[in-house]
């Protein structure tokens, strides 16, 4: 991914840049999680405030995006690189019955909801190819936290939330491949050789996951010292690479997560990077707020509203089969709907993907619009999983 | 009984036991050792957290649920009523002890207490009713029967006599038998 929009550059630099950044990020969060807020937009919203749109516009000293873009991508590579680590081909291939079933509903329900509102709002096809990714795409993170807050990860809803989520993931690695390639390459048929190069690469690593990393895994070390140095190096000479290729850097990040995941030291691994992730993760999340400008999001709140009056009941209604697939409940069916509807941190990597594009409108137009759908998206995907019994009460399949 | 395992991708792995008439137990086990541990009182109804305990809390929790022995702490000595006035009691040799660095036969343990040595443990091996000739060396502990008298003559004789500060004033119970969980 590339800088965003280009902006005036703001007037704090290096380490300073960095830590207001993340003090910024870190105050709003924890103003907002008192109202029960999920993180992830907060932190987004913690970088509108200290970046150039909001902090320069007043006067106030400020954080060009430029200044912690590196820190960002690895924030990207690393997020990706943890759902290579929990992903097990083993487990997807002993659930895929009932989970492709399920899948296969929530792709084809709410990818084109999105594709459908990218076109009718002017963005051609790649834009609208896009705006599915954002819409498609339920957040990880929000869910996976709200589950465990609100105690569903006892019920059996949790199973079939918990197994869309992966498809997803595995989804999203192979959408985030061919976006790269479209974004970049202008028309379609351009992006065909872009395409052939970047899937070649993607393949190659994928092969040498699954071939070599069980080999390797020794010579990751055996202090921890070593492990995480180690690691980091892979994790991030491969996405590197990537990038050069003009494949996805985050895909490649997911392909190393998912070598070292079957060796091993997938726990060590996860114990001792997990802190990096969660560090550079808000940097991203920040970073993408800082190429936000808030006037530019006011200037698409019809496409938003939209688009979350469409694709918030779309999710419900897709999920709910997918539910039903899994023999639950009607009630708990509908349960499972509610809990897909938060969308995070997946769209905003997608909308920084955008911000890349050569297409003026895209490049201006989907970034703003991720930025808002996830904030209006995480706050009612929260609020619909804490009032599911009333909104079961609604539609009339509440327990007894 | 039956117990049902589900992965919690991201999360860590579910375990579901079924409890009586239709209850039941569901413990969480989050990626990072952490236990949640829920009730569902029956098949609709939504899980109650209990509690939740951290890796290592759930571990002891688990052995004492088991019925199992967690880390007896070892007491200065064990006695072992046998009825009438005989009883068995372990003691640790002390530096400085007479019956340290000699034999069995030399220190003449039968002769000035009227206890005798039933095993030694040098806490590598155990020698079930050693040799007169065998050696006795500090930091061994030897198990002594005797009568009440015996036992205690012996342990002033040989326990006690260094430094004199180990008073073991005993009662006619076990109190070898306290353990103590981490």
């Amino acid at each position: 991914m590339a800088a965003g929009s280009p902006v005036a550059g703001g007037d704090l630099h290096g380490l300073l840049a960095l830590g207001t950044l993340l003090a910024v990020a870190a105050l709003v969060a924890a103003a907002g999680r008192r109202v029960g807020i999920p993180t992830v937009p907060l932190y987004v919203l913690g970088g509108v405030l200290a970046g150039p749109h909001v902090a320069g516009a007043v006067g106030l000293p400020s954080v060009a995006p430029a200044e912690v873009l590196t820190l960002a991508e690895v924030g990207v590579v690393l997020l990706l690189f943890f759902l290579g680590l929990e992903f097990s081909l083993d487990r997807l291939i002993a659930a895929r019955k009932k989970l492709s079933a399920a899948a296969a509903v929530d792709l084809l329900v709410n990818f084109p909801v999105g594709v459908v509102l990218g076109l009718a709002f002017g963005l051609g096809p790649i834009g609208a190819f896009l705006v599915g990714g954002i819409v498609y795409i339920s957040s990880s993170a929000v869910i996976t936290k709200s589950l465990v807050d609100l105690g569903w990860i006892a019920d059996p809803e949790a199973e079939p939330v918990l197994g869309t989520l992966v498809a997803e993931d595995l989804v999203i690695a192979v959408y985030l491949a061919l976006a790269v390639a479209l974004v970049a390459g202008g028309s379609p048929v351009d992006a065909l050789p872009r395409i052939a190069v970047a899937l070649g690469f993607l393949i190659a690593v994928a092969a040498a996951a699954q071939l070599l990393a069980p080999r390797l895994a020794p010579y990751l070390g055996t202090s921890d010292e070593d492990l995480v140095v180690r690691t980091l190096a892979v994790a991030l000479v491969v996405s590197g690479l990537a990038l050069a290729v003009g494949a996805s850097e985050a895909v490649a990040g997911f392909f190393v997560g998912v070598g070292v995941g079957a060796t091993p030291l997938h726990d060590r691994v996860a114990d001792r990077i997990a802190p990096l992730r969660d560090a550079f993760a808000v940097v991203f999340f920040a970073w993408v707020g800082l190429n936000t400008d808030p006037v530019a999001v006011a200037g698409v709140a019809t496409f938003v509203l939209a688009a979350a009056a469409l694709s918030g009941p779309a999710k419900v209604i897709s999920g709910s089969v997918g539910g039903w697939l899994y023999d639950l409940s009607p009630r708990r069916s509908l349960r499972t709907g509610l809990a897909l509807v938060p969308r995070g941190e997946f769209s905003l990597i997608i909308a920084a993907l955008a911000a890349a594009s050569p297409d003026p409108t895209i490049a201006r137009v989907i970034p703003a619009f991720a930025v808002g759908y996830v904030l209006v998206m995480s706050f009612a995907g929260t609020i619909a999983m804490s009032e599911a019994s009333r909104i079961e009460r609604l539609v009339g399949v509440a327990e007894k | 009984m039956t117990v049902y395992e589900s992965d919690l991708p991201g999360v860590g792995k579910k375990h579901e036991i079924e409890l009586h008439g239709g209850e039941r137990l569901v413990v969480v086990t989050h990626n990072t050792g952490k236990r949640e541990v829920f009730r569902r009182a029956d098949e609709d109804s939504d899980a109650e957290k209990l509690f939740e305990l951290s890796d290592g809390l759930a571990r002891t929790v688990g052995t004492v649920l088991e019925g199992a022995y967690f880390q007896p702490v070892a007491t200065e000595n064990i006695d072992t009523v046998l009825g009438g006035d005989a009883l068995i009691e372990w003691y640790e040799v002390p530096e400085g002890s007479e019956l340290a660095g000699e034999t069995i036969e030399a220190a003449d343990v039968r002769q000035r207490t009227g206890a005798s040595i039933i095993a030694v443990d040098t806490g590598d091996d155990v020698t079930p009713n050693p040799d007169p000739g065998a050696g006795v060396h500090a930091g061994d502990t030897v198990v002594v029967i005797g009568s009440r008298e015996e036992v205690d003559e012996f342990h002033e004789t040989f326990i006690e006599s260094p430094d004199g500060d180990d008073g073991d004033e005993e009662g006619d119970g076990d109190d070898g038998s306290g353990t103590v969980l981490d």
